[in-house]
C-alpha cells in the first residue's frame, strides 16, 4: 500500500502530513524545526552561481538577494506571470514545483519509501485555472495529484467534523501570517460545499508583530532618547523578544521584555531595555488589527445569506488564532466558541494528510480503525471510592485485572459495582451494572484474594469476572453498553471531572483518611484483644481503648477531628509497641506495625483495597 | 425426505465453495495481521526516532536560551571594557561558559570574511564594497552556532555586493 501525502501549499509557509499508524503526522522539514514549527517558508531562491534554494535557506538570504528570491508565488498561480531570474524564466507552477519537490524529498526521507502521489490544498476561492496550475506544479515535481481539496475542508477534516454525520454550516476563520480567509461551508453526508468566501490579502500576524515591535521601540525612545530602529543588531533582539512576548501572553497575563546592553550611549554608558508587557496592553495594541477582520466575517455571512446563529461549527486556522483576543473576537461575533484540540498552524496539512489517507485506504481500513475507550472503567471500593481498571483513551481490545479483598471479618460475599467516568467517587460516575460473588470462606478482613478482571473487546463489550483465588469460585457479567454513551454524555462526564476536580480530590482524601482510621481501629483492637492481650498492662489497655473509642466517636465528623484522634491513637500504640520491643529482637516478618499503619498496600504489589460492603 | 436430506447434507461442491470462501477470509486476515504487525514494528522504530528528535529539540531549545544569556555576558564585558572597568571576573565566567558549550558540542559558525552560505548564515543587511568578492561577510551581527551537525542558530550577518544593481528586485508576488 503506497503512502499518499497531504500537502498544505501555503502563501507564506508550507507543510505536509502523512497517515502513520492511523494518525495524521506532520512531516518535519529536513533542516529542522524553525520559527514556523515543522512548516517551512514557501520561498524559492537562485544564487548567483545558479544554485537552487528552497525553504529556510532561501528565506535567510532573501533580504540581500531580492532579485533572485521568489516569495508568495502562490498569489500568481493560474496567471501568465513570469518570474525572471538570472536570465531564466519561470512560470508560477514551476516555482511551486520546487517547493513540492522539497516536500517530496523530505517526506521520502521521513517515511522511508518512495512517494509518488499527493493531495494538495488550495484556497476555497481558487478558480479552475488556479487549481489546474496547482495540479501541474505537482506533476512537474513528480507527484501525481490525486486530489485538490479546499483548505477550509482540510481544516474541518483535521477537527473531525466529517465524523459528526450531521448536516451543518461551518465557518473556517483562517488568519495567517499575511492573509485572512473566511469561508462558510455546508456539510451534508460528509460532503463539503463552499457557500461563500471573503477575506483580506493584506492582513495577518506580521501586522501584529509590527505594532508590538513599534511599541517596544517607542517606549525605549521615550525613556532614553535612543532610537533602536536604526540599530540592526538591537532590532534583531527586539523582534525576537516581541515575538516571544506575544506567544507568552497567550498563556500568561504578564511577561517581561528584558534586553540587557541593548544599546550604548557614549556619555551615559550601556543601556538596558527592561519593560513589562501585560496581556491587556498587547490586546490594546493589536485590537485595531483584529477589528479589521470584522468586515470579512460579516461579508462571508451576508454572501451565504446566513446569520451567525445558523453556523454550528467554527474552525480556527493559522498562528494568530492562538491569541486569546482573536479567539474571543470570533466567539463574540459568532455567538459561540470555536472548535479546539488541533494546532491551528497544522490543521490544513493534517487534514490534507487525512484526505490522502482516505484515498490510500489507510483510514477506511479496519486495521487502523482501532477504537479507544472514551472514559475510565473501574469498580466501587470501600468508602464509595472508584478504583480505575481501564483508563480512558486505552486502545481496545484490552484486558486488565486487579486483586481486591474483603472489608469486614467473615465476609462471605462481595458486590462488584462497575462504573464509568473520571471522578474519584463511584456515585459521581455512570453505573454500568453490578453483581455479587458469594461463597467466600469466612476469614478475617484483608485475607481473601479476589481477582477482578475487565476484558473489553474490539466492539466495546465489557466482560467483568470476579474470582476468589482461594476457592477458584467465580462470577461474571457482560456489559454491552460500555462505549455506547453519546458524544454529549461523554463530554459531560469529562467536563464534570474537570469542574469538580478540586472538590473530588478533597472528598477522596477525606474518605481515604476515614478508611485508614477504620483500618487502624480494626488492627489496634485485634492487637490488644488477641495478640498482645497478656503482654500489656491494664493501664495501657484502658488508654488504648479510650483512644480507640474517641476515634470511633469522630468517624462521622470532619477530617480535622479524625486526623487528630487518629494521630493520638497512633502515638499511644507506638509508645506501647516501643516499650514491648525495647529489649526484644523483633521477630522476622511480624509486620504488625505495617498492618496497623496502612491497609492500602502490602508492599508485594498487590492492591488490597477492599471491595464493596459485607452482604 | 430427499429435500430435507439435501438441506442437511450440503453437496461436495457447496462444501468446496464454502471452504474456498473461508480460505479467502483466512488469507485476508493473515494479510491484515501482517500489515498490523508491520505497522506496529514501524511505529516502534518511529517512536524511537521521535523520542530522539524530541530530546534533540529540547536540548536545542535550552541551548538557544542559554546562548541568549551568554550573549548578554559578552555584551556586558564589551560595555564595561569601554568604561575601563575591570572585566577579569566576567572573562572567567565566559571561559567557563565556553567550556560548557564545547563539552556539549556547541560550536560557533565561522562568519567574518567568509563567503555567505544560506545554510549557515542569515543576511540582514548589505554593503556596497567593490573591493570584496560578492557575498563576502563584512560584519557579524549575531554569532551563529552548530550543535552536532544541526544549525541551532544561523549567524546574522551583513554581506558585501560589488555594485548597487544587485540590490533591486521585484520577485515577490
Amino acid at each position: 500500500m503506497a503512502k499518499i501525502i497531504g500537502i498544505d501549499l501555503g502563501t507564506s509557509n508550507s507543510a505536509a502530513a502523512v497517515m502513520i499508524g492511523g494518525k495524521p503526522t506532520l512531516i518535519p522539514a529536513a533542516e529542522g524545526t524553525t520559527i514556523g514549527g515543522k512548516a517551512f517558508p514557501s520561498v524559492v531562491a537562485f544564487t548567483k552561481d545558479g544554485e537552487l534554494l528552497v525553504g529556510e535557506p532561501a528565506r535567510r538570504q532573501a533580504v540581500t538577494n531580492p532579485i533572485g528570491t521568489i516569495m508568495a508565488a502562490k498569489r500568481k498561480m493560474g496567471t501568465n506571470h513570469i518570474f525572471k531570474v538570472n536570465g531564466k524564466e519561470y512560470k508560477p507552477q514551476q516555482i511551486s514545483a520546487f517547493i513540492l519537490q522539497k516536500i517530496k524529498r523530505d517526506a521520502e526521507a521521513f517515511i522511508g519509501e518512495k512517494i509518488e502521489k499527493a493531495v494538495i490544498t488550495v484556497p476555497a476561492y481558487f478558480d479552475d485555472n488556479q487549481r489546474q496550475a496547482t495540479k501541474d506544479a505537482g506533476q512537474i515535481a513528480g507527484l501525481e495529484v490525486v486530489r485538490i481539496i479546499n483548505e477550509p475542508t482540510a481544516a474541518s477534516l483535521a477537527f473531525g467534523l466529517d465524523k459528526t454525520k450531521q448536516d451543518m454550516k461551518i465557518m473556517v476563520f483562517d488568519f495567517g501570517g499575511g492573509t485572512l480567509d473566511v469561508t462558510i461551508m455546508e456539510m451534508g453526508g460528509g460532503v463539503f460545499e463552499v457557500m461563500s468566501t471573503s477575506g483580506d490579502t493584506q492582513l495577518g500576524g506580521t501586522d501584529m508583530d509590527k505594532v508590538v515591535i513599534d511599541h517596544i521601540v517607542e517606549t525605549f525612545r521615550k525613556n532614553t532618547g535612543i532610537d533602536l530602529s536604526k540599530d540592526n543588531a538591537a532590532m534583531v533582539r527586539v523582534r525576537e523578544a516581541a515575538e516571544r512576548a506575544k506567544i507568552e501572553l497567550s498563556s500568561v497575563m504578564e511577561t517581561e521584555v528584558n534586553l540587557p546592553f541593548v544599546s550604548y550611549d557614549q556619555t551615559s554608558g550601556p543601556k538596558n531595555l527592561e519593560m513589562k508587557l501585560t496581556r491587556s496592553k498587547l490586546e490594546e495594541l493589536i485590537n485595531p488589527i483584529v477589528e479589521r477582520c470584522r468586515p470579512s466575517v460579516t461579508k462571508a455571512l451576508e454572501d451565504a445569506k446566513l446569520s451567525p446563529s445558523d453556523v454550528s461549527k467554527i474552525v480556527l486556522v493559522g498562528g494568530p488564532t492562538r491569541i486569546p483576543l482573536v479567539r474571543r473576537f470570533v466567539a463574540s461575533v459568532m455567538g459561540k466558541e470555536p472548535e479546539s484540540g488541533v494546532d491551528p498552524m497544522e490543521a490544513v496539512a493534517l487534514g490534507a494528510g487525512i484526505q490522502a489517507g482516505i484515498i490510500a485506504g489507510d483510514v477506511t481500513s479496519d486495521i487502523v480503525l482501532l477504537d479507544v475507550t472514551p472514559l475510565t472503567l473501574g469498580v466501587e471500593v470501600l468508602g464509595g471510592l472508584r478504583e480505575p481498571l481501564i483508563e480512558r483513551n486505552t486502545t481496545i481490545p484490552t484486558a486488565k485485572s486487579k486483586i481486591f479483598t474483603t472489608a469486614a471479618d467473615n465476609q462471605t460475599a462481595v458486590t462488584i459495582h462497575i462504573v464509568q467516568g473520571e471522578r474519584p467517587m463511584a456515585s459521581d460516575n455512570a453505573s454500568l451494572g453490578s453483581f455479587n460473588l458469594s461463597g467466600i470462606p469466612p476469614a478475617p478482613r484483608g485475607i481473601p484474594q479476589i481477582e477482578v478482571k475487565f476484558d473489553l473487546d474490539a466492539n466495546g463489550i465489557l466482560n467483568v469476572t470476579a474470582k476468589d483465588l482461594g476457592t477458584q469460585k467465580e462470577a461474571k457479567i457482560t456489559i454491552t453498553a460500555s462505549t455506547k454513551l453519546s458524544k454529549e454524555e461523554i463530554e459531560k462526564l469529562k467536563k464534570d471531572a474537570e469542574l469538580y476536580a478540586e472538590q473530588d480530590k478533597k472528598k477522596k482524601e477525606e474518605i481515604d483518611l476515614k478508611n485508614e482510621a477504620e483500618s487502624y481501629i480494626y488492627t489496634t483492637e485485634k492487637l490488644i484483644n488477641q495478640d498482645l492481650k497478656d503482654k500489656i498492662t491494664q493501664e495501657q489497655g484502658i488508654k488504648v481503648t479510650n483512644a480507640v473509642k474517641e476515634l470511633k466517636d469522630v468517624l462521622e465528623k470532619g477530617p480535622t477531628e479524625i486526623k487528630s484522634k487518629l494521630d493520638a491513637l497512633k502515638t499511644i500504640v507506638n509508645e506501647i509497641s516501643t516499650e514491648l520491643y525495647k529489649n526484644v529482637t523483633p521477630p522476622q516478618g511480624s509486620g504488625q506495625q505495617a498492618d496497623a499503619g496502612s491497609q492500602k498496600n502490602t508492599g508485594d504489589g498487590q492492591n488490597t483495597q477492599t471491595t464493596g460492603t459485607a452482604q | 425426505m430427499s429435500t430435507n436430506a439435501t438441506m442437511e447434507k450440503p453437496s461436495v461442491d457447496e462444501l468446496k465453495a464454502h471452504l474456498a470462501k473461508e480460505q479467502e477470509t483466512v488469507v485476508s486476515y493473515e494479510k491484515k495481521l501482517q500489515y498490523l504487525l508491520a505497522d506496529f514494528e514501524n511505529l516502534k522504530k518511529r517512536t524511537e526516532l521521535d523520542v530522539q528528535n524530541g530530546v534533540n529539540s529540547i536540548i536545542d531549545e535550552i541551548m538557544l536560551k542559554f546562548l541568549s544569556i551568554y550573549d548578554d555576558f559578552v555584551r556586558a564585558k564589551e560595555a564595561l571594557a569601554k568604561q575601563k572597568v575591570n572585566t577579569q571576573g566576567l572573562a572567567a565566567i565566559l571561559k567557563n561558559m565556553n567550556s560548557f558549550l564545547t563539552e556539549y558540542g556547541v560550536t560557533p559558525i565561522a562568519a567574518l570574511g567568509e563567503i555567505f552560505d544560506p545554510k549557515l548564515h542569515e543576511s540582514i543587511s548589505v554593503k556596497e564594497e567593490p573591493a570584496l568578492d560578492n557575498d563576502t561577510i563584512t560584519a557579524e551581527i549575531r554569532k551563529g552556532y552548530i550543535l552536532q551537525n544541526r544549525v541551532i542558530r544561523p549567524s546574522l550577518v551583513e554581506i558585501s555586493k560589488t555594485t548597487k544593481t544587485d540590490l533591486v528586485g521585484e520577485n515577490n508576488g
